[in-house]
């Protein structure tokens, strides 16, 4: 039954699959470019910059009209999560040999570094899969690249920063998330760093519609599941945001913020929950000894929820028709466990997966009850919590789709944790 | 007006308890005495001289109504409950002292009327009357609170609750009670949104509910019982499980009006082995009780805001002597909401069901 996303899988994304999405025309660019008027990044981004590299003269002349306002090297946004730390970084990939000679040590020794390595000291990670080739932002073209680390492991970043003398650097560190706010003076004291602080929210909506909108070559940034109640049809189809308003925006971290999106400016935070990834992890880790989300992953993979949760059938004998509940359905979660016999015979995974099924469902249910109620029909979910967690994205397609008749479509974008990040590095190249 | 015969039972089967209503006439004449069948007798007797029932079986005395007019009737109305695991036994006992041969009905609701109506049939030769467990649960509900509580109000909320020096129980009743939020906890949680007394709907429902409650405590502390949950409950502190909006901001989330003490991520410390090693049992419980409540709560909050209504009205066993949880919940209400909705709370929590049941059975309109 996919109820409980236990079911012959095929994990990962598809990645030889071809984008259906056109490229875009002009005007339909994200706002994030409507500060700049002359700004002829909006013209296109990804694929067609090589068309554009002809008419070098042109975009010379342009790209000074922009220097001014650019601001310089290095280019990071940078998210402060209660669990992770998302950082993206703009590699430039149009150095001129005298932009080069003229560069500084410490910002060539940071560019090689981020760009030669995928994995930084013991806990960073580059995740090479995202990213994004060929970008054209504020007139320059390169490589967007996207890196995480644990906030636990902030202090050593910030070691590292002094180390470099990131400071002398000059550059405007913009920052979003709660730590943004908790480490703004730890950034201070440690690295002479002063963080240009940005709302998570805001980022994560400029973020995310920036993404969606770029071309590159590759798999399509948003996508849903075709047949989620299916199993055995269930499969990965790419989905176009074009005119992607009233949106239900569901951000799954350490905790959960749902909002709905009516335009670029226009939005709302609806309700939140806090349980959430953190939540996943911290029970995993108390009730299995696991201690990594992978690790809780690869459990949950592998159990039986229906051994630990108390389903409708276990307490009607079948289907509870009257309010249309299936037998199936899980009427307590965990409830099972109040017995000695049913805890002993049931494994660390099985234990596993009740978690991630519990926290996903409770999670589809909030939404679900959002989307009824601010008359929205298309939900997309990101956060880390649905990194490399299959599981909980075909449950929540299943979820929406189950629950609301066919009415709900879940959404899930490939960039899953790092719009944050993102909508940070605009906010440095385009203040708004 | 012939009356039903006697006994007058009520019974809810849930996922987790048997709740039994049990009508004890007080009025029988020295003729009706005389007739009365052994059976009977013993029955009558059994139930009221004791208060607890083989190992696990117990009478509510603090909750019994007294004096009570049923179907022109007199009598005292008890209250008893056993854990559904236990059913065989109490099918047996149904069995062993012939109820079968008393021909009366047994009114029946919640899951377990479904799910045991074979073995009732098969063990006891007792045809059960299905009911509806929210139908039950409504009519009860009304009945209870119209009645009172031996001379008292059954309804009740918390005044100041945000405020826990000053944080006091008020009675109330629930006159012109429509529409009302009802929120139904037992193992797993019903939302019902109730305009009349024949027209409601199930908004929603919650798997994370009292059964969730008692069986993460189970697994994270090794207690064993809800009564054992709930005491190391009292003594824990969540705030070193749970990762508050401070942990991840240093302070507030301004922007949205999320406070410092605010919870941002259940459990979320305990992905660290440092903080996991440095907490006790009694944080866990607490952490699980305040998780499962909090969400309960949200969740409430958010269907009173898309149904329009401002009262909500929580019951279920799960808030059976649970102070901990019922503060919070009407914290939780009114704290959200900015004073907007109100927790109400009732005295016969978990009983509802049966008691609607009893009252299918005597299809009576009662003697105030």
């Amino acid at each position: 039954m996919a109820f409980n996303g236990h079911q012959r899988e095929d994990e990962g994304i598809d990645e030889d699959e071809t984008p259906t999405k056109q490229p875009r025309s002009e005007k339909e660019m994200p706002g994030c470019f409507k500060t700049e008027p002359h700004n002829e990044a909006s013209a296109s981004a990804g694929r067609s910059t090589s068309e554009r590299r002809t008419s070098n003269s042109t975009m010379r002349h342009r790209a000074d009209s922009v220097k001014k306002t650019r601001p310089p090297f290095p280019w990071f946004g940078m998210d402060i999560g209660g669990t992770l730390v998302k950082l993206v970084y703009f590699e430039p990939k149009d150095i001129t040999a005298e932009e080069e000679q003229e560069e500084v040590e410490n910002l060539k020794s940071i560019r090689r570094y981020l760009t030669s390595n995928t994995a930084y000291g013991k806990t960073g990670i580059r995740d090479v899969h995202l990213e994004l080739q060929d970008l054209t932002l504020c007139g320059r073209t390169g490589n967007l690249h996207f890196i995480r680390f644990p906030t636990h492991d902030l202090p050593a970043f910030l070691q590292m920063g002094r180390n470099k003398h990131f400071s002398s650097l000059h550059t405007t560190l913009c920052a979003t998330g709660g730590g943004a706010y908790k480490f703004e003076s730890d950034f201070r004291t440690m690295a002479d760093l002063q963080l240009h602080k940005l709302d998570e929210l805001d980022c994560l909506i400029r973020g995310v519609l920036y993404i969606d909108s770029v071309m590159s070559s590759g798999p399509s940034e948003c996508y849903y599941f075709e047949n989620p109640t299916d199993p055995d049809h269930c499969v990965q189809k790419p989905y176009t945001l074009e005119n992607p308003y009233p949106l239900l925006l569901v951000n799954i971290g350490s905790g959960v913020s749902i909002l709905a999106v009516y335009s670029e400016s226009n939005y709302k935070r609806v309700t939140g929950t806090s349980l959430g990834g953190g939540t996943f992890l911290g029970l995993c880790c108390l009730l299995t000894g696991c201690s990594t989300f992978e690790e809780a992953l690869e459990m949950a993979s592998q159990g039986e929820s229906t051994r630990v949760d108390k389903l409708v059938r276990d307490i009607y004998g079948g289907d509870y028709e009257r309010f249309g509940l299936p037998g199936w359905a899980v009427a307590s979660s965990f409830g099972n466990m109040m017995s000695k016999e049913k805890r002993e015979s049931v494994s660390k995974e099985d234990l596993a997966r009740a978690t991630l099924v519990t926290i996903t469902n409770n999670i589809g249910s909030i939404t679900r009850m959002c989307a009824l109620n601010e008359n929205i029909e298309r939900v997309v979910f990101v956060g880390n919590f649905l990194r490399v967690n299959t599981l909980s994205m075909k449950l929540l397609a299943y979820a929406m789709d189950y629950w609301s008749k066919g009415q709900l479509k879940a959404l899930f974008l490939r960039h899953e944790g790092y719009f944050g990040a993102v909508g940070a590095l605009l906010e440095l190249l385009h203040p708004s | 007006n012939k009356s039903k015969s006697f006994p007058w039972f009520g019974m809810d089967i849930g996922g987790t308890l048997v709740k039994l209503v049990y009508f004890e006439p007080v009025d029988i004449t020295a003729e009706e005495e005389q007739e009365e069948v052994e059976n009977l007798k013993s029955i009558r007797r059994y139930l009221t001289s004791n208060v607890a029932y083989g190992k696990t079986g117990v009478r509510d005395v603090h909750l019994e109504l007294r004096n009570l007019t049923m179907c022109g009737r007199t009598g005292n109305l008890h209250f008893i409950r056993f854990p559904t695991q236990a059913m065989p036994r109490f099918i047996q006992m149904g069995h062993d002292k012939n109820f079968s041969s008393l021909h009366t009905t047994l009114c029946a609701t919640g899951g377990g009327a479904y799910k045991f109506e074979n073995d009732f049939r098969t063990m006891a030769d007792l045809e059960l009357l299905k009911l509806d467990e929210l139908d039950c649960l409504i009519r009860g509900l009304l009945y209870v609170d119209r009645v009172g509580f031996n001379g008292h109000p059954e309804c009740y909320y918390f005044q100041n609750p945000s405020d826990t020096q000053s944080c006091v129980k008020k009675p109330c009743t629930l006159e012109d009670p429509f529409p009302m939020l009802l929120v139904n906890i037992g193992s797993g949680v019903s939302i019902l949104a109730v305009y009349s007394e024949n027209n409601y709907k199930r908004v929603t429902g919650t798997s994370l509910g009292g059964g969730t409650f008692l069986g993460l405590c189970c697994l994270l502390t090794g207690c064993e019982t809800f009564e054992e949950a709930l005491e190391m409950a009292s003594k824990g502190d969540s705030t070193n499980v749970d990762k508050l909006v401070k942990d991840i901001y240093g302070g507030d989330y301004e922007r949205f009006g999320l406070q410092g003490s605010a919870v941002a991520s259940s459990f979320g410390h305990m992905m660290s082995k440092e903080k996991r090693d440095s907490i006790s049992k009694e944080d866990l419980a607490r952490a699980t009780l305040v998780t499962i409540t909090n969400n309960i709560g949200s969740i409430a909050r958010m269907c009173a805001v898309n149904e329009k209504i401002e009262r909500v009205v929580f019951v279920g066993n799960f808030l059976r002597i649970n102070t901990v949880s019922t503060k919070l919940l009407a914290y939780a209400m009114d704290f959200w909401s900015k004073g907007q909705l109100r927790a109400l709370f009732l005295e016969h929590e978990g009983y509802f069901g049966a008691v609607g049941a009893l009252m299918e059975l005597l299809k009576t309109t009662e003697d105030p």
